[in-house]
């Protein structure tokens, strides 16, 4: 999980969208940059409901911009990259890259076979243990079996193994592979398949690091980017804020743990406000106990580029109920 | 600020209107999901409760395990592989170029229908043209009819197995299944399909005979190939992902083209012309609107006019000098909806038994609107959008009776869904008729009947 990348992380554009795949990436920027964005793929092993979500992670073109002027990320034009690489794709490489599948795969097979073997020892034993225990029972009356140990345990270690194989880079697989691989043997005929695999990037398959002509310009942003940055800069995890009726969501911390604080709303410097404006947002930010966020950048000062973040002023408006 | 702060903490009774809120309004902490065991095959069934969040952060180290302990479960859980048992394997291939007839490399495979094959070998180079230049022309007529299929399809399966090929896809007469962009990203994404690379894509020297490479596409190659592609956008995907993954069945409307001119009501505007009765009792009755109609003249004398009113109903349908909308009203000429505003996919609730050769009337209909790059739309926007779906009044016992769900659900409706960068909000809009409501003519009996029982009529017969 806690994992590097290598910088610059490669931000995918296609169709006006901004995309994160590498789920190492994922964790770098939520834990490092506090850039969360939103989860927007079906997770495959809960495919059916929508309250949790998985890759990739689709960018607000502000958070992409951000990470760009950072020089953490870049951003790449996605469908030249993927339509280029497979042109240039030589038959070994086509080869290598089967084989390491394959050896995945059959890893996987391997590691869910014996698995199920353990499961079926455990629930064997549970088994015994239970005969044994009316047979001691009948014999006379003694202290009950000892306690059994959840079944559960084994299967979140597999769990995270099979994680652990797909979610590090390459170096770690590589040094995790041969001895997983030894410690469990082949038990069932099964296990001498391979199991298909969907990776989620294209990264070992394609050159990692993309080269200049596929890389594209900063991210056009919207106007309230200064006042985006600012809160950013200020250590706010920021997301979008549609669901609110508002541009952005402001959370003091990792929205995982933490509620949002403030409902943000950029306005220009010499916008004139409608009165009920800011009511009807005092009102609906009261309304989910947050604090409606105005705020913008001094536009006199110069234009949009070399602007300060200091330009920015923001205003907390709460509904006082008198 | 700091009080009410305080409050929210130490009165966590005070939360009933979260309580009832859409789990997936929030993030949710990606620990609940440790409850779950994955790999075992079936156990899709209870979702987690919501989880206890924090007011702010403090520098304690309780909370910032809990913070990583929350981070390593997101992290294991979007680790996650797609996996593909090899018992249960479908494996799609990707045709960038859209549908086209097996290859020649493939056809020995089939000698039996040599002869179709050799008819329809000649017309392939014109069949990829076709698709080529229609991308963006739309309809799929072009080059998709003369095989069953439509033309932005980009991915064929061979081995179509399991359920989700009931709703998704269309099969061509070599009995593979087409799937257009947003299925086959659909079903990849969620671990259902093992898509390949073609062997043309690649600089692989062909030795091979099939069309598959061997290579999986991988699910950053899926989005890149597939979004862009014939009208898919990530706001429209987000929203067919989102209600697919809660049991909808959703298909592409001829508003997704946007060329497409949409004739979607004109059969039942048709039979709402003629309603007035014909015969002497429609003349008579006719005859009476006339008369009651045509004295009124609110400038120049008082609103109800000089008469004999017999009713308070006649007072108060002259009162009514207000023009309202009937939405039942037949229009002169549809007005064309412009392309944000206009319904883009045909939703099925899972109730409702789907035929994908023959598709029922929609049960909901969705428009897709980018938040960022969309105002609100405009009265001429909405009402167009509103005339391209079919004229849907409310009817059942409960809508008879109850005034504000007849309403609310209105003579015509439709769906909007706001995409905020992957945050979708769905709006309905319906086409309600308050002027079709005569109170007046509802609230006649009501005092009636709370008078107690009917005084007996004239003794004495």
């Amino acid at each position: 999980m806690n994992a590097e990348p290598n910088l610059p992380i490669p931000i995918s554009y296609t169709a006006g969208s901004y995309f994160i795949f590498s789920i190492d990436a994922v964790t770098y920027l939520r834990r490092e940059h506090h850039i969360c964005g939103v989860l927007s793929g079906t997770l495959p092993q809960i495919p059916q409901q929508n309250v949790f979500l998985g890759l990739p992670l689709e960018l607000m073109a502000e958070e992409a911009r951000l990470l760009v002027e950072k020089g953490v990320a870049c951003i790449v034009d996605e469908v030249n990259v993927q339509t280029d690489g497979m042109k240039a794709l030589m038959e070994a490489d086509r080869q290598r890259y089967l084989q390491e599948l394959q050896a995945q795969g059959t890893q996987v097979m391997q590691m869910q076979a014996s698995r199920k073997e353990q499961q079926r020892e455990e629930a064997l034993k549970k088994i015994e243990e239970k005969k044994a225990a009316q047979a001691a029972k009948k014999k006379a009356s003694q202290p009950p079996p000892p306690p059994e140990t959840p079944a559960t345990d084994s299967t979140t270690k597999d769990d995270e193994a099979v994680v652990g194989l797909f979610a590090g880079d390459r170096k770690q697989q590589q040094q995790q592979g041969p001895d997983q691989s030894s410690s469990r043997r082949p038990s069932t005929a099964i296990a001498s398949h391979a199991m298909g695999i969907t990776p989620a990037t294209s990264h070992s398959l394609l050159p990692l690091e993309p080269s200049a002509q596929h890389k594209l310009p900063l991210p056009a942003v919207p106007s309230s980017y200064p006042l985006f940055a600012h809160l950013h800069s200020e250590g706010y995890f920021l997301s979008p804020g549609l669901r609110f009726g508002c541009q952005y969501l402001a959370y003091p911390g990792d929205p995982l743990r933490f509620h949002s604080h403030f409902l943000v709303v950029s306005t220009g410097w010499h916008e004139e406000l409608d009165l009920m404006e800011i009511i009807a947002g005092g009102r609906l930010g009261t309304g989910v106990k947050k604090g409606f966020l105005i705020g913008g950048a001094d536009e006199t000062t110069s234009d949009l580029e070399s602007r300060e973040a200091d330009d920015v002023r923001t205003f907390s408006i709460e509904w006082a109920g008198m | 600020m700091a009080d009410t702060d305080e409050a929210a903490i130490h009165m966590p009774s005070n939360d009933s209107a979260h309580i009832d809120t859409d789990l997936s309004d929030e993030t949710q902490d990606f620990r609940m999901l440790n409850h779950l065991t994955f790999l075992t095959d079936g156990s899709q069934g209870n979702l987690p409760k919501r989880g206890e969040k924090d007011f702010e952060p403090n520098p304690t180290l309780f909370q910032a395990d809990i913070l990583s302990a929350s981070r390593q479960a997101m992290h294991n859980a979007l680790a996650y592989p797609r996996l593909h048992h090899p018992r249960n394997q479908v494996i799609g291939i990707y045709a960038p170029d859209g549908p086209a007839p097996p290859s020649v490399a493939q056809a020995p495979k089939q000698m039996d229908t040599v002869p179709e094959d050799n008819d329809t070998q000649p017309q392939q180079p014109e069949d990829t043209t076709a698709t080529a230049g229609d991308a963006d022309a739309g309809p799929p007529k072009a080059a998709g009819t003369e095989m069953g299929v439509p033309a932005e399809s980009c991915v064929y399966v061979t081995n179509p197995k399991g359920q989700y090929f009931k709703t998704i896809g269309r099969a061509d007469r070599w009995n593979r299944v087409w799937l257009l962009p947003e299925e086959a990203l659909y079903l990849l994404e969620r671990g259902s399909l093992d898509i390949r690379w073609p062997i043309s894509s690649t600089g692989c020297s062909g030795e091979s005979e099939t069309a598959d490479s061997g290579i999986p596409m991988s699910l950053q190659a899926a989005y890149a190939c597939f979004l862009g592609h014939g009208g898919l956008n990530m706001e429209r995907f987000s929203v067919y992902t989102g209600l697919r993954r809660l049991g909808y069945t959703l298909v592409r409307a001829p508003g997704w083209y946007d060329d497409a001119d949409e004739g979607d009501c004109s059969a039942e505007d048709a039979q709402t012309q003629s309603r007035q009765g014909p015969g002497l009792a429609g003349v008579f009755g006719r005859f009476m609107q006339w008369l009651s109609d045509s004295p009124s003249c609110p400038v120049a004398g008082p609103l109800v006019g000089l008469g004999i009113h017999r009713s308070y109903d006649d007072i108060y349908r002259k009162l009514s000098i207000i023009p309202w909308h009937d939405p039942t009203a037949p229009r002169s000429e549809s007005r064309p909806t412009s392309p944000p505003f206009r319904v883009v996919f045909h939703v099925y609730k899972p109730s409702t038994p789907f035929r994908k050769s023959a598709p029922p009337p929609a049960d909901f209909r969705i428009a897709v609107v980018n938040a960022r790059e969309t105002a609100v739309p405009t009265l001429a926007q909405m009402s167009a959008l509103l005339e391209s779906t079919p004229l849907d009044p409310p009817k059942g016992v409960k809508m008879d009776r109850v005034l504000s769900l007849r309403l609310r659900q209105g003579y015509r409706s439709v769906i909007l869904a706001v995409v905020d960068q992957g945050v979708v909000s769905y709006l309905r809009v319906a086409d309600s008729a308050f002027g079709k409501e005569k109170l007046y003519k509802l609230q006649g009996p009501k005092p009636n009947q709370k008078r107690g029982p009917p005084r007996p009529r004239a003794k004495g017969r």
